[in-house]
């Protein structure tokens, strides 16, 4: 036990990230709030009015939902085609992104860029693209779903592919395969359940996004609800939520279990 | 969501087949009955080829009078969403952990997965007409549905530390606040602050679109641009979102990394 | 008796919720100032002992006083305060990795401010004179503002054992605090305790699970078997004959940290 040890002084802290970080946050709130016209007197002002529409939109009209089968049926269908269209194109543009199988550094690099393009702009913008280039209708739907379905299978599977083992792709390749034997012997099959597992997640993403794609014209039950809102039949509004709610959940329970099964 | 990376054995060729199969035949009967016939699907190229021809060039002054403040508008309400999520998800997090606290998780777990079933717009379309048109509105919507999200993963990752901490607190003679001071938060705290980072980049996403159903923002725009038929202007409300989010992206995955290390 | 007993147990059992039996029945009492050392092979009920004493596994029947109190059964002030004089140190450490040496060190003292000076980390410099002292004490004073961690096995133990002297405790409770450590680290280990225990009079017992280092380091044994003291003596009198019948079983290699059989 030596007194001889000094006591370490605090180290500083860095006072300058913390102030910055501090500040930038409080800014940036204080600025989006002002962006947002967050104003309690217009909340006031309009409350009224809020509650009495969401006291009408109770109970939901029950007797309309006939009228609903169809266009939740085409919702479903939309995000079947979606689905599976997307599904089988992402599979090339996955395995282009993931460093460890791509042919060329080039092939890599452009594919990886769009596949991150793709990500950026949201479902309902894509639908709105197809909508303007193929009409009104469940084709612009189920094409602005194929979109987004390869940008999300194609992200998470690259993933999935640059962590498999390549102890067998390099013996494929060692013993004179050519590259596609290589990834049909020797990567795929390793990152197959991931696939799947994906392919089922954005069924789950698609039927959720399929419900709404009809808010800009793509299709489904959504152009229902876009018509019904406009002109504020809420007891219909909250019926169209509701059953878009219950099919939401019930097929995400159903996929979610079979992922679970899977992996 | 990251699975495993154990791989099944086969279930045997008949399996697989027999699978795809249903899946082809379902898909088959979706297609025809959505009309997506191969005619459709040849005539594809040429109609995307000429509304893409319109696109060009995109009307830049546009751009910069109209979309630029839209896409500021869809920031601001992705990040006043992302306060109001954290803001209230943290505690939330904190109590609907099963380690924690046992009985009241269940009932917070139970609110979080009411407040994920509902997408954004869905909600938006009730907080319109309850506190008025425009970003308030969004920022609401998406609010509630990042605190669904954030509870859920927030309290997967307090659920997932060492407790031996907390017992040590504990047994230090601390309460059970200050074991979540010292023990649970410091542990938690890294990850979780990512989550809000991640979640703001997917809410950027969700308030661009919330203009559709007039809750402010750059969606708003871009419907009006292509209803109207104004490719142009179009054209520039989609090169401006994409560089902005991807921006928005870069910066924060930049910022998750440097916390997670 | 004219001394108040730092601990008492009387006719202690506890049984836990799904039925196993963790103490039978135990009578104990151990004297202020006291280096006492629990041995009894797995599932002995040890830990169970120990954390009887801070209350952090409630009794089912009988008592236990720590100082001439008894030990609360439930969570509450007057449990916490009881702690707050019992310092505890574990077999895995138990700190917060993430904190720096200095505030693991000062979760010692949480019980001794006021609640919001805890809560706020700002603690008074009385209270991290203490801190430093207790560092001192274990010779890791040049560590105290590095990331706990990043430290060794046997510094983070040290640093445990830094929070419960920063208790300023009456009594410390050790449950095999050199488990998870290497050979060397744990001779240094139990030293420190020992010098703690004759240096500043606190109470002490330790669990261990290697006969040589109770008999080298302790001043009373204590056997444990089936939740039952079967032994309890003076150190240097303990017996082959002893382990035996505490363990049911005849010592071997592996009952011993050096790997030579007990004398
Ligand atoms: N949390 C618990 N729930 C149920 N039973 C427990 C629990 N903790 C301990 N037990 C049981 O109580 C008995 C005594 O356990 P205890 O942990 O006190 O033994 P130990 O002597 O510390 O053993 P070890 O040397 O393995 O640490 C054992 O039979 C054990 O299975
Ligand atoms: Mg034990």
């Amino acid at each position: 036990m030596s007194d001889a040890v000094t006591r370490p002084l605090r180290p500083a802290r860095n006072w300058a990230l913390i102030i910055g970080a501090v500040t930038a946050v409080t800014l940036m709130t204080w600025w989006s709030g002002r962006g947002i016209r967050f104003s309690l007197t217009e909340l006031a002002c309009n409350l009224p009015g809020g509650r009495r529409l969401l006291v009408e939109s109770w109970p939901p009209e029950f007797s309309f939902f006939p009228r609903l089968l169809a266009p939740l049926l085409e919702t479903l269908q939309i995000a079947v085609v979606g689905t599976v269209i997307g599904g089988i194109l992402a599979v090339p543009v996955a395995v282009l992104a993931a460093r460890n199988l791509t042919p060329g550094f080039l092939v890599w690099f452009v594919d990886r860029n769009f596949m991150n393009i793709l990500r950026t702009l949201p479902d309902l913008f894509w639908a709105m693209l197809f909508a303007a280039a193929v009409g009104f209708g469940p084709i612009a739907g189920a094409l602005a779903l194929t979109v987004f379905t390869v940008a999300v299978i194609s992200k998470l599977w690259s993933e999935s592919l640059e962590a498999i083992d390549m102890g067998v792709p390099e013996a494929v390749r060692a013993s004179g395969g050519s590259w596609l034997q290589m990834l049909q012997f020797g990567a795929i099959p390793q990152a197959l359940p991931h696939y799947v597992s994906y392919a089922l997640y954005a069924f789950e993403l698609n039927v959720r996004a399929s419900m709404i794609l009809g808010l800009v014209g793509a299709g489904g039950i959504g152009m229902v609800l876009e018509t019904q809102r406009s002109t504020f039949e809420y007891p219909r509004v909250t019926l169209i939520v509701l059953s878009v709610l219950v099919i939401v959940l019930i097929i995400e329970q159903v996929s979610e279990s079979i992922r679970r099964r899977l992996i | 969501m990251t699975p495993g990376t154990t791989l099944q054995p086969p279930a045997g060729i008949g399996w697989a087949t027999r699978v795809t199969l249903v899946i082809a035949f379902t898909f088959l009967i979706c297609a025809w009955a959505i009309d997506l016939t191969p005619a459709a699907l040849a005539n594809l190229p040429r109609q995307m080829a000429m509304v893409l021809s319109f696109f060009y060039p995109a009307d830049m002054d546009y751009g910069w009078s109209r979309v630029l403040p839209a896409l500021l508008e869809s920031i601001h309400i992705a990040w006043i969403g992302t306060i109001i999520g954290a803001a209230i998800s943290l505690p939330l997090a904190l109590l609907g952990a099963r380690t924690l606290f046992p009985r009241i998780a269940r009932l917070v777990k139970l609110i979080s997965a009411t407040a994920r079933a509902f997408p954004e717009i869905l909600l938006a379309i009730y907080f319109v007409p309850i506190v008025g048109l425009g970003a308030f509105a969004g920022a609401l919507a998406i609010g509630i549905s990042s605190v669904g999200m954030l509870t859920k993963l927030g309290a997967e990752v307090v659920e997932s530390i060492d407790m031996g901490p907390v017992e040590a607190v504990q047994a230090a003679g601390g309460s059970r606040l200050l074991a979540l001071r010292y023990a649970v938060v410091p542990q938690v705290l890294p990850e979780i602050v990512a989550h809000w980072l991640f979640r703001f980049e997917l809410n950027i996403r969700a308030s661009a679109v919330l203009g559709v159903v007039g809750a402010g923002g750059v969606g708003g725009v871009l419907l009006n641009t292509l209803r109207y038929r104004h490719f142009e202007k179009a054209a520039a409300v989609l090169l401006l979102t994409i560089v902005v989010v991807l921006i928005i992206d870069m910066m924060s995955g930049a910022i998750r990394r440097r916390l997670l290390r | 008796m004219i001394r108040e007993a730092a601990i008492r147990f009387e006719g202690a059992r506890v049984v836990y919720p799904n039925g196993a039996v963790g103490l039978a029945s135990v009578d104990l009492s151990i004297a202020p100032g006291e280096f006492v050392v629990v041995v009894g092979s797995s599932g002995a009920g040890k830990s169970t002992l120990l954390r009887a004493v801070n209350g952090l596994t409630p009794l089912s029947a009988g008592s236990v006083a720590v100082q001439g109190q008894p030990v609360p059964r439930s969570e509450g002030r007057a449990l916490r305060r009881l702690r707050a004089q019992v310092g505890m140190i574990f077999q895995d450490f138990r700190i917060t990795r993430r904190l720096t040496v200095m505030t693991n060190v000062l979760v010692g003292r949480v019980a001794h401010v006021p609640a919001w000076r805890a809560m706020l980390n700002l603690w008074p410099a009385a209270d991290r004179e203490i801190a430093f002292r207790a560092l001192e004490r274990v010779g890791i004073t040049d560590k105290a503002w590095v990331r706990a961690g990043d430290l060794s096995g046997g510094q983070q133990q040290r640093v445990g054992i830094a929070r419960a002297l920063a208790q300023e405790p009456a009594i410390i409770l050790a449950d095999e605090p050199v488990a998870s450590l290497d050979p060397v680290t744990t001779h240094q280990i139990m030293r420190d305790l020992v010098r703690i225990n004759q240096e500043l009079g606190i109470t002490t017992v330790v669990n261990l699970h290697f006969l040589d280092l109770a008999r080298r380091y302790g001043q009373r044994i204590v056997g444990l078997r089936n939740g039952e003291v079967v032994y309890d003596g003076r150190a240097e009198s303990v017996t082959q004959e002893d382990f035996r019948h505490i363990y049911g079983r005849d010592p071997d290699a592996g009952d011993v940290l050096d790997g030579q059989a007990a004398r």
